[in-house]
């Protein structure tokens, strides 16, 4: 048979009592930790908001990063840390070597793709090939310099590591956090 | 699933972040009910300026807030130290004549916040107050010498 709770029962003076008449519960040994303890929390609160300001959080100098091959072939801007959700831009700039026959060919490893979330390619490829785990973009181009740029909207936080080459002259592998 | 464990931790963020904020006299409520207000608002924002504008995404999201205010009520209530932490407890910033300094500091009270509250209760002179306590909703209850 389940136990019913009793419907009523008999008051007790049991709240803390100052100076034996008023009944306010007061803990100051409680509240002496708590108040110490506030104060960590607010340090800890203005060094979040520090980080944030810095870029550690993504959006800000810290965030900011940047490759280039030993070549100087290929040489990628981008945002270390990403957030979830947020787009952002990874400019990647090819140099002398990497326009053949008026065009410019680039891979990047499917995790840019799936796990940065790539919303748009700019400028359009004339081609896309799939194979050796990613695509490979053909570019129409005159000389060099020439940039392209991959626009990213990651949709799940984690560390995604990723690759991106102009195949046969140079590769540049790194990786982004996204923050959730 | 992701909007469930958002709005799980963001109740949890608010929450602690309400607590840390000083409880100010006059409130009307407690801190622990303006997170309940604040985050359901907040989560029905977020979900319909997310990439997920639907009802039931708004839902869960409303369901999953109010399930975290029921398990803190839960908790409130059978563990006293939980709900000191949660809502603090009385303090009593003025006691036969003498203000009480460090509560006062600590909670960033004046005498004048205090007075206030007399005033309040048609009490014209703070010679007449002999107890001052700030309630854990931030109300300063105010007990008279009797005469």
């Amino acid at each position: 048979m389940a136990r019913q709770t009793p419907f009523t029962q008999p008051v007790t003076d049991s709240v803390a009592k100052v100076n034996r008449e008023v009944a306010v519960g007061e803990d100051l040994g409680f509240q002496r930790s708590w108040w110490r303890f506030e104060r960590g929390v607010w340090g800890f609160f203005v060094l979040v908001l520090l980080l944030d300001i810095a870029g550690a959080f993504g959006r800000g100098p810290l965030a900011h990063a940047e490759i280039r091959s030993p070549d100087k072939s290929l040489d990628i801007h981008y945002e270390r840390i990403e957030r979830s959700g947020t787009p952002s831009i990874m400019t990647i700039e090819l140099g002398a070597q990497t326009v053949r026959d008026g065009a410019a060919r680039v891979f990047v490893s499917q995790n840019v793709i799936d796990s940065l979330g790539t919303r748009r390619v700019i400028p359009a490829p004339s081609s896309t090939v799939i194979g050796r785990g990613g695509l490979t973009y053909t570019f129409p181009a005159s000389t060099a310099p020439a940039s392209v740029q991959l626009e990213f909207e990651p949709a799940g936080a984690g560390i995604v590591p990723f690759e991106i080459s102009v195949p046969g002259v140079s590769t540049l592998r790194g990786k982004i956090v996204v923050m959730p | 699933m992701s909007t469930i464990v958002c709005a799980i931790i963001g109740y949890l963020v608010l929450l602690l972040t309400v607590r840390v904020l000083a409880r100010r006299p006059g409130g009307q409520l407690t801190l622990f009910e303006f997170v309940i207000i604040f985050l359901i608002g907040g989560v029905a924002i977020a979900a319909t300026v997310r990439q997920d504008h639907s009802m039931t995404n708004c839902g869960m999201g409303i369901l999953a807030v109010a399930f975290m205010h029921r398990l803190v009520s839960g908790l409130k209530d059978r563990f006293p130290r939980f709900a000191a932490i949660v809502d603090g407890t009385p303090l009593v910033l003025l006691k036969n004549g003498e203000w009480q300094l460090e509560p006062m500091r600590q909670m960033r009270i004046d005498p004048e916040d205090v007075m206030a509250a007399a005033r309040a209760k048609r009490v014209g002179s703070i010679f007449d107050v002999k107890y001052a306590i700030l309630e854990r909703n931030g109300s300063i209850s105010i007990i008279t010498h009797e005469r």
